[in-house]
């Protein structure tokens, strides 16, 4: 750790000797759970760079784009537009909920029984360990669940600068013009934050670039259909959390590096795994970093993950946006259009995500799903039920599991998985 | 002792049944709601009777639990249950159920619900001091018009629309006068005693025979009820959060049990909705139904102002001593705003606050009634000096 990065950070008021604790943790953690692993795609190491500089060298790089007057912003939703904000000369970045901290902190504000990545998203907040947060100009909250709208009130008080936007909850013409109204209102709160207007051109761009990202994990995705699969579902996982974090031309180049070489894998039969190893698809709710916890149980119990239908994943990057507007309303409506499409369970009914688990199951040929809750998120437990019914029914072999981010109940989740896996055989 | 004005009361729901039966008999539809934001107004000007369900005991809820997720609040587990087991008669007499998204729990569970009855859901916005919100949730109202006259087969005509608005409202004020009683300078009603009064407006078959007869029983409270007796007795509670009911009623029980007083509750079953009219002066009768129900402080709301306010303004009026709020258990949306408002009793306020935070079952009773003691105790200590008399 340079002496550079002490500054930065104690100049961003984190509390170094806590966040030094929790860089070392991990550290620790990154190496047995990713480094560990056999057959890696040499591209991979990119990542490895990222994941060891993602609170050094990229938050630098985010200082750097502040000092030449560009604004941050930061967001714990897949539901806010990164192209708006790009349009805007703004960058967003993912803000960090993946790991517990400060916990008996963090419940003298929320409930015990708050889902953990909202409990991370305070305790991260309330530790002073996430330079993300230290360093947006803008916080962005979105009325998800009722978890996340009546915790960023609370937030609202720990952090000056919190945006939230409403969301609706159903699919209907007038839920789409409540998330067009909102959009609107959130273009308008970025023009102010940035000076920047956005015209039709920059707003072109924006979306240009977002797409770009998003087709180069539509291409990594695309390959791990293969059998043997040639990149390892923790692999694939973080690529798609580090969506959230990098510099987006970077990010398209770098993924789009391990894809070319991950189709020489293919050409020659070359896997990270035989061909017999069970293939898994995950669905549910969201693995913010460094929430590697269940994939790396599954896999190290012998399995591969094939997909992740999660917002840190297909359902948060799969639809593009229409960028062939030429006024700022045809492009904002192409934005509104791509975004009401996701299919979040916060929406009723959300009839789409039962059909694109079904849809990735085949596609990515995969011999089960695990539905993967965090404890206490009532929409995702809610769809969890109908979604093992009509997979049964469909005679793809479930496994729902809840869990949160202690490693207290590792021991169980590896006696279901693995007899799970067993099942598959 | 209960007022004999208030024996009528005692079984309210009962008698309804009975005339529920003799009304759907004629044609009449039975709309089955949950939540005090279904526009009864509406529903009554559209020819039907809405009627709240069951959902407020502990028995049905293993049933729920054999589809539903145990991290539930307990209200919807009893709700769900009642209705997949048949053992509520109302649901079971209901047409069809009006539901809202109100909160993850509900909006998930009515999907399962759709199952079993015609179900229309009306969808909340959660920024409600909006102008987008607004638009958005008046073309819910008119959706849900169109919904009621599918159902019922009869157009809502303003002017039987308007006779609706205004006995829902004369209900309302009724109901603020009712409650009136219990401001300080006379014996208040126990919250007990009050609590079928307050859940009868579930069951209201004809809105106007209901009105006289609360109007009725009003005033002969104010005759029977107007001696001026000691004031401070008793710690004045006013009991805030989820909702409850007769078989959901330990908490202010055990408030009561223990000396304490409940003279108002701010919650869907008590006050929360009595004080917002529905605007009689604007022309677009259903702009003022949204623009009336929008403004129920519920916690599904962001940020949720107006329960502060309503808060703060019960707490003077009713001389309150200590407040107790109730989250249901996994009630997301209370439970965390139950810390915002502590900061504010506790801050802009500065009189005692607790939270208690629990389901419908007895297995907690012993530590709740330590709690709640210790609570009373504290409240005597606040509000007495050695002699006994008030500070």
């Amino acid at each position: 750790m340079s002496e550079d990065h002490k500054n930065m950070w104690e100049d961003l008021g984190l509390a170094l000797e806590p966040h030094d604790a929790l860089l070392s943790v991990l550290g620790n953690a990154y190496k047995d759970i990713y480094l560990s692993q056999k057959e890696r795609p040499q591209g991979m190491v990119y990542f490895d760079f990222v994941m060891s500089e993602v609170h050094g060298l990229r938050i630098r790089e985010l200082l750097d784009e502040k000092a030449h007057g560009r604004k941050i912003i930061g967001s714990y939703c897949v539901f806010v537009p990164e192209e708006i904000a790009l349009a805007a000369n703004a960058t967003l970045v993912g803000l960090c909920s993946g790991a517990d901290f400060a916990e008996d902190d963090v419940e003298t504000y929320l409930p015990g029984n708050t889902c953990a990545l909202i409990k991370s998203a305070f305790g991260f907040k309330l530790g002073q360990v996430c330079p993300y947060v230290e360093c947006s100009d803008m916080i962005v909250g979105e009325n998800t669940c009722d978890g996340k709208k009546k915790a960023y009130e609370t937030l609202g008080n720990l952090v000056s600068n919190l945006y939230v936007m409403d969301l609706p909850q159903m699919k209907s013409n007038d839920g789409k013009a409540l998330l067009k109204a909102e959009y609107t209102r959130f273009k308008k709160a970025v023009e102010a934050l940035t000076g920047v207007t956005i015209d039709a051109e920059s707003l072109k761009k924006g979306i240009e670039t977002v797409n770009n990202k998003r087709k180069a994990i539509h291409r990594l995705s695309r390959l791990r259909k293969a059998n043997p699969a040639p990149i390892s579902g923790l692999d694939a996982l973080l690529a798609n959390q580090v969506f959230f974090y990098d510099n987006p031309a970077r990010f398209t180049e770098s993924v789009n590096k391990i894809c070319d070489e991950l189709e020489q894998r293919i050409e020659k039969k070359k896997g990270v795994c035989p061909e017999s190893t069970p293939r898994i698809l995950i669905s549910g709710c969201p693995m913010a970093v460094p929430n590697w916890k269940f994939p790396w149980l599954v896999e190290s119990a012998g399995a591969v993950i094939v997909g992740e239908e999660s917002c840190v994943g297909e359902r948060g990057t799969r639809n593009l946006t229409d960028a062939s507007g030429n006024t700022v309303d045809d492009l904002m409506d192409a934005i509104v259009d791509r975004y009401f499409k996701i299919d979040c369970a916060i929406f009723t009914p959300n009839p789409d995500r039962l059909n694109h688990i079904a849809e990735m199951a085949e596609t990515y040929k995969a011999d089960g799903v695990i539905h993967y809750g965090l404890q206490f998120c009532q929409p995702y437990a809610m769809e969890s039920m109908p979604i093992e019914k009509a997979l049964k029914a469909k005679n793809i072999p479930v496994l729902k599991i809840e869990t949160d981010y202690s490693m207290e109940d590792v021991g169980q989740l590896k006696t279901r998985v693995e007899a799970f896996l067993e099942l598959l055989k | 002792m209960q007022p004999p004005a208030l024996n009528m009361y005692d079984r309210f729901s009962e008698d309804c049944l009975m005339g529920l039966e003799a009304a759907r008999e004629t044609g009449v539809k039975i709309a089955g709601i949950y939540c005090i934001f279904a526009p009864v107004e509406l529903i009554y000007a559209a020819g039907a009777v809405p009627i709240g369900l069951c959902g407020k005991k502990e028995a049905p809820i293993s049933a729920a639990e054999e589809i539903l997720p145990a991290a539930l609040c307990p209200l919807i587990k009893s709700s769900f249950g009642y209705a997949r087991t048949n053992s509520c008669p109302f649901f079971d007499a209901s047409d069809f159920i009006v539901g809202e998204t109100t909160c993850d729990g509900k909006k998930k569970m009515f999907e399962l619900m759709a199952q079993m009855k015609p179900l229309h859901v009306m969808q909340l916005p959660y920024a409600c001091s909006d102008t987008a919100a607004l638009q958005y949730w008046y073309e819910e109202v008119l959706r849900f018009k169109a919904f009621l006259e599918d159902q019922t087969g009869q157009k809502i005509d303003d002017k039987e629309l308007k006779k609706q608005i205004s006995l829902a409202n004369r209900i309302r004020l009724a109901c603020q006068r009712l409650i009136a009683l219990n401001m300080p300078g006379r014996e208040p009603l126990k919250g007990m005693t009050l609590l079928a009064v307050m859940e009868s407006k579930g069951f209201i078959l004809d809105p106007e025979t209901y009105l006289d007869q609360l109007d009725r029983m009003i005033d002969d409270l104010e005759t029977s009820i107007t001696a001026s007796r000691p004031v401070f007795n008793k710690p004045r509670i006013l009991l805030t959060g989820t909702p409850l009911g007769k078989g959901s009623e330990k908490v202010l029980q055990l408030i009561e049990d223990t000396g304490g007083i409940v003279v108002a509750m701010e919650n869907c079953t008590g006050l929360k909705g009595i004080y917002n009219l529905v605007d009689e002066t604007l022309p677009d009768l259903y702009m003022a139904i949204a623009r009336r129900y929008l403004k129920t402080p519920c916690s599904c709301m962001t940020p949720n102002t107006g329960r502060f306010e309503l808060l703060s303004r019960l707490i003077e009026d009713f001389d309150i001593h200590g407040v107790v709020d109730l989250s249901w258990q996994c009630c997301h949306t209370y439970h965390i705003e139950s810390r915002s408002v502590e900061t504010h009793i506790k801050q802009q306020i500065n009189i005692p606050f607790i939270n208690i935070s629990t389901d419908y079952s007895e297995s907690d009773i012993g530590q709740l009634t330590v709690r709640i003691e210790a609570f009373m105790e504290l409240l005597y200590g606040h509000y007495h000096d050695s002699t006994g008399a008030k500070n």
